[in-house]
């Protein structure tokens, strides 16, 4: 096995043998399992809180699609903040602490020590992403009976695309900044600029600015027509931030 | 014999901060070569310097014939490195953290598996279960040398090796660097003089950032050396310490434990031939009189303690 393999290996365990395997997977648990249920039941839930003063207002019984929208609404608010606070240590934390040092003096090219975590961690969120996308496609199918696959899968694809586009964002954050926290203020300065350059429709219709809009329009079963150029755009992105992040960190004296 | 490290007008400076100024260092395959200086001297930056870690502002390293920043996995590959504070995955066991650092090596199968066994036994931590998190410094230490030698390396650096360990642990390591003579070039920063005495061919000495000696350590000695004669005496030491003093052939006096007169002397004969006549002028008796060499820790202070 090669040492890029062994570290990968090594990078998988850590996310299985630490913190990393509770946080985040808590996280979009939760929301998978609570997106349908609130769907179900906010109209009761507001009726109830608000009493007579919707003055006979009465909401509209919640659909497949308020469970889909709410979930996707989570995933591109709450989660991609945590994505950003976890990761802005994703390659500072081992140079800091000096773990770095120990795999770096050993047949371990800088560039795949910093390509092997992107990768990893972005696996990891696949993973999370399509679990919670069956759990909540599957609870929405129970409370609701009705449960068409094709708008949460693909939402869920697209954010899953952003979500990657953030790690390689913090990826590079990470080897720019030398603190964590640091880093992480950085990647919320980018998410407030992409979510205001997702206003302008040409930056939102062909970059990562606009994919968390696209997503929230598949869940709610909208047509997108155009998804080709967002998509290759922040996949080219997404490469050319880790390739970018490999070079500086080759620059970096530990 | 070809050069394990050769540094030529090795520089570096940190914004205005000149922490190497112009080292010129030459380690010879196969020797265990102490590298001493006082803290802040500047030997862990060239240790990082050696490893490729940091890159010098001018000058030159090379590391088995190869510059040390273009170093790339054929030199890694020959090198074992142990930092000043060794950092672990805290997650891992140390039969973990062993396998691991020899996977990165290209180790696999039944030959990392025994090597990491015998490394283990080496370091102490055969039957500790705990997680890395739960050791304590010298245990890391230790698992720190073991993974440093999980590649049987052609060249070892260690920095400060012994500092974190008991005496137990720390005579362990210098008996362990001193079984790879001949085989494996040891290059360790220190700036304990017993154990470069102990296990050291050729020594080193870096002060603010700048070498003041290389050599053999018997060559230095002879270099800067003077000899040196112990005198303990029943009555009258401070006047007979005085008297000593005035002598042609002492250059400095100092006092010892228990009221001992320490005398650096120029010509031995002569301090042993006139040492009794002038005690028993005194009315004082003789109670040990020992010629010595002078050591490692003289010669340091000599080189470095001025100014200070």
């Amino acid at each position: 096995m090669n040492a890029t393999l062994v570290f990968a290996r090594k990078e998988a365990l850590e996310i299985v043998r630490t913190w990393r395997i509770w946080v985040l997977p808590a996280i979009i648990l939760f929301f998978a399992i609570t997106a349908p249920v609130l769907a179900r039941f906010t109209p009761e839930i507001v009726g109830a809180v608000a009493g007579d003063q919707l003055g006979g207002i009465s909401l509209p019984p919640g659909t497949y699609l308020d469970a889909y929208g709410q979930w996707i609404k989570n995933l591109s608010q709450i989660t991609l903040f945590a994505l950003i606070i976890i990761y802005g240590g994703i390659i500072s934390t081992e140079t800091s602490s000096g773990t770095a040092i120990l795999v770096l003096t050993k047949p371990m090219s800088r560039g795949a020590f910093v390509a092997v975590k992107a990768i990893i961690h972005s696996v990891f969120l696949a993973v999370l992403t399509v679990i919670g996308t069956l759990a909540t496609w599957g609870l929405t199918a129970a409370v609701f009976g009705h449960a068409p696959a094709d708008p949460v899968w693909s939402s869920a694809l697209i954010w899953l695309l952003l979500g990657v586009f953030y790690i390689a964002l913090m990826t590079f954050f990470s080897v720019l900044i030398p603190s964590a926290v640091g880093a992480a203020g950085a990647g919320m300065g980018a998410f407030v600029l992409l979510t205001i350059g997702a206003l302008w429709k040409p930056l939102s219709d062909h970059s990562p600015a606009g994919l968390a809009g696209q997503a929230a329009a598949l869940a709610a079963g909208k047509p997108v027509p155009d998804l080709l150029w967002p998509v290759l755009v922040s996949l080219a992105t997404a490469a050319v931030l880790v390739a970018a992040a490999s070079l500086l960190f080759r620059q970096k004296e530990l | 014999m070809s050069a394990a490290i050769r540094a030529a007008g090795l520089t570096k400076s940190y914004g205005r901060k000149l922490v190497l100024d112009s080292l010129d260092l030459d380690v010879e395959e196969g020797s265990i070569f102490g590298f001493l200086g006082p803290n802040g001297a500047g030997k862990t930056t060239t240790l990082r310097l050696t490893t490729g870690l940091a890159r010098p502002t001018k000058g030159s390293i090379q590391v088995l014939g190869h510059d040390a920043r273009a170093a790339g996995n054929a030199v890694r590959s020959a090198i074992g490195y142990l930092p000043d504070v060794p950092a672990f995955y805290e997650w891992m066991t140390a039969p973990e953290f062993l396998s691991f650092a020899g996977g990165l090596f290209g180790m696999s199968g039944s030959a990392l598996h025994d090597r990491t066994s015998m490394l283990l036994d080496l370091a102490g931590l055969t039957d500790v279960q705990t997680k890395i998190g739960g050791y304590s410094r010298g245990m890391k230490q230790r698992l720190g040398i073991a993974q440093a030698l999980i590649n049987a390396p052609r060249l070892l650096l260690l920095d400060e090796p012994t500092s974190a360990l008991d005496p137990m642990g720390r005579k362990g390591v210098l008996d362990m660097i001193a079984s790879l003579r001949g085989r494996t070039t040891v290059f360790f920063s220190t700036h304990i003089l017993s154990d470069v005495e102990r296990v050291c061919d050729t020594v080193a000495i870096l002060d603010r950032g700048r070498m003041v000696a290389q050599a053999p350590i018997d060559e230095l000695k002879a270099r800067y050396g003077k000899e040196k004669v112990v005198v303990e005496v029943t009555e009258n030491a401070d006047e007979l310490a005085k008297e000593f003093g005035e002598r042609p052939w002492a250059t400095a006096i100092a006092r010892g434990a228990l009221g001992s007169i320490e005398i650096t002397v120029t010509d031995l004969g002569a301090a042993q031939h006139d040492i009794p006549a002038i005690v028993a002028a005194r009315d004082s008796g003789l109670a040990r009189l020992e010629a010595g060499e002078i050591g490692l820790e003289e010669v340091f202070v000599e080189l470095v303690g001025g100014g200070r």
